[in-house]
This record gives structure tokens, C-alpha cells and sequence, in this order.
């Protein structure tokens, strides 16, 4: 997190500085950004309390024991919605999709899994139906399905052709 | 604004109840902590971004952002902004802000399409998180599956709703 707020920050100087030289209204930037943060804020704060309930309503035990020992079709089905079920970040996602895999999970269970978590995570759910709707956070969850079972279909195959 | 407001607002009352039905108080509590613990941890970064978004706003003038569409439009449009979407550091309290502000200088949509499944599938800073804490071989096979999914996705939203803008497809007036 350190590292994204100093990347950004960079990158906000490298755009300040960009503006004073081109256009002058690098203050105007400034007020802008502030106007739009005060807007936004509220949206953003209910929308972070929307993913921490959704977090701790989701028993992580369940999904880990549900996909322990699927492989095959069944499996990257499985995986597909488990992913959709971790609302988290990377940094507790990914050990729990490890526990996945260690307890035997097949090879396109787990691809399934994290393009499922990657896609279609529900701790995205509250920002993007808040910034661009629900009907676009529907539409947007149902075209992934398709790619994410494609995934661990592709995953299973080559686990098949490698053993 | 006022809807998406109210909208969260019934949500998040929703799941307060279904949180108190099923774990009590105590589960209610923590999942509070949890988003006051994100919102705390974030709250710099959220400042910073804005800041890149106020500069962004003025930079990129609609006439700007026409050029550079017609100059990068369809493949390679689709290209650039999925890996722009892989670079965009941050979570989605970051880029969904962003991704608004562009959406309402014209932004056409198959063009956020692909900037946010490249940010989902691509996100380069989750790589070694992924290398490191999963297995290195299955984030390799993993990644590359998924390499086509923002350029597959971009083409089919192009294929649809060809060159129209997010808030005309969307019919949002900058909400």
C-alpha cells in the first residue's frame, strides 16, 4: 500500500508540474480533485462498508472446504463461484486459494479460482455498481462466467496433456 | 450520486441484518472494523488519487481525449488500455474513480471494458503476490490464459456497442 501511495504520489507531482507548463491550471487541478474527493467520499466510505460485511459474511472455511478435493468440470464450476466468494484483497486471497491447492484441488480448479476471484470478487461489487451502476456490475459479472470457466476448462486440458 | 447513496445505504442496512441474524452483534462489529481498518489504511492513498484525478481532469481535455482516441482506436486502443489497466496501481476505491472521470469526458465503452478486465486479469502488481504466495507455476499458466480475456472482452463490447460512450450506453449523465 506504501508503495502504491508513493507511486501515486509521483505521479500526481509529474502531473501538477505538467499542468503548470501547459496549461497554467494545475490549482484549478487542485480544486477539482478536492471537490470530487468530498463528493465521492461518502459513496467510497459506505462502499468500504458494504465489503467489510460482505467479508465476514462469507464463511472462508466453507468455500476452502468445498473445493479441497474437486478437479475436473465440477471443479472449475466450483472454483468459478468460490472465487466470486472471496471478497478480499490478493494478500488473504492467495493463501487461502494455496490451502485450496495443497488439500487437492485439480489445476483447473484453482486457475478457475483466482480468474473467478480476479473477475468476479465480490469486494469490487460495491465501487462498481456505485460508479457505474448495478445493471453495469450484472452485465459486467455474467460476461465473465464464460471467461473464467473457459480458463480452468484451458487449465484442465493442459494438466490432462502435461500428466 | 443521491441514488447510488441511497442504493448502498439499503444495502448496507441488508447485510447489517443478515449479519446480526446470523453471528450477532460481535459479526456486525467486525465486519465495521474491517471496513473502518480499510478506510483508515487507505485514506492517504484515496487523498493522493483525487489529486491525480483533478489533474487528470484538467490535463485531458475532451478535445485531447477525441485525438488520442482516433490516433489509438479500436485493436490498438483495446491493447493500451488493457495494459494501462494492468499498470493502474491500486484497488478498485482507486480505479473506479478514475474510470468515472474518464467515462464522463466520452470515454467510448468498449474501451473501459477493456481497461477494467485488464485490470482485473492483468494487475501487474499482484504478480509477485501471486508468484510468491500461490506457486509460480500456476501463476505463470494462469496469467497466460487470461492474457486474452480484456482484448477478447474490448473487441466484443467494440463488436456491440461500437463506438458509443460509457454514459450513453450506460444512459448515466455523469450520475
Amino acid at each position: 500500500m506504501l508503495l502504491t501511495t508513493a507511486l501515486l504520489s509521483a505521479i500526481a507531482l509529474i502531473l501538477f508540474f505538467l499542468n503548470r507548463k501547459e496549461n497554467g491550471k494545475q490549482i484549478e487541478g487542485l480544486k477539482i480533485g478536492a471537490r470530487q474527493l468530498l463528493q465521492t467520499l461518502p459513496l467510497i466510505l459506505g462502499a468500504f462498508i458494504l465489503a467489510g460485511l460482505i467479508e465476514v459474511l462469507i464463511p472462508v472455511e466453507f468455500v476452502k472446504n468445498w473445493l479441497s478435493t474437486e478437479a475436473g468440470l465440477k471443479g472449475i464450476l466450483l472454483g468459478t463461484f468460490g472465487g466470486m466468494l472471496l471478497a478480499m484483497g490478493p494478500y488473504a486471497a492467495f493463501p487461502i486459494i494455496t490451502s485450496v491447492l495443497a488439500s487437492g484441488a485439480g489445476l483447473g480448479t484453482v486457475v478457475a479460482l483466482i480468474t473467478g476471484w480476479a473477475l468476479l470478487g465480490l469486494s469490487k461489487a460495491p465501487f462498481e455498481s456505485t460508479f457505474f451502476g448495478l445493471k453495469f456490475f450484472l452485465y459486467k459479472s455474467i460476461l465473465s462466467i464464460p471467461f473464467c470457466l473457459a480458463a480452468g476448462l484451458a487449465a484442465h486440458t493442459l494438466d490432462l496433456l502435461l500428466n | 450520486m443521491k441514488k447510488s447513496l441511497l442504493v448502498i445505504a439499503i444495502a448496507s442496512i441488508i447485510l447489517v441484518l443478515i449479519a446480526k441474524l446470523v453471528g450477532g452483534s460481535g459479526l456486525v462489529l467486525t465486519g465495521l472494523e474491517k471496513a473502518w481498518n480499510t478506510a483508515v489504511q487507505s485514506f492517504l492513498m484515496l487523498v493522493v488519487s483525487f489529486v491525480v484525478i483533478g489533474q487528470l481532469h484538467v490535463l485531458l481535455t475532451k478535445e485531447k481525449l477525441d485525438k488520442w482516441l482516433g490516433k489509438y482506436s479500436g485493436l490498438k486502443g483495446i491493447l493500451i488500455s488493457a495494459l494501462a489497466g494492468g499498470l493502474f496501481p491500486g484497488g478498485p476505491y482507486i480505479y473506479y474513480p478514475f474510470a468515472r472521470t474518464l467515462a464522463d469526458k466520452g470515454m467510448p465503452f468498449y474501451i473501459l471494458i477493456a481497461f477494467l478486465f485488464g485490470k482485473n486479469s492483468y494487475d501487474f502488481s499482484r504478480v509477485p503476490m501471486e508468484v510468491s504466495l500461490v506457486d509460480p507455476r500456476i501463476a505463470l499458466i494462469r496469467n497466460l490464459i487470461t492474457l486474452p480475456i480484456p482484448i477478447i472482452t474490448g473487441l466484443l463490447a467494440q463488436r456491440i456497442f461500437e463506438n458509443r460512450s460509457v454514459n450513453d450506453v450506460l444512459d448515466r449523465q455523469g450520475d
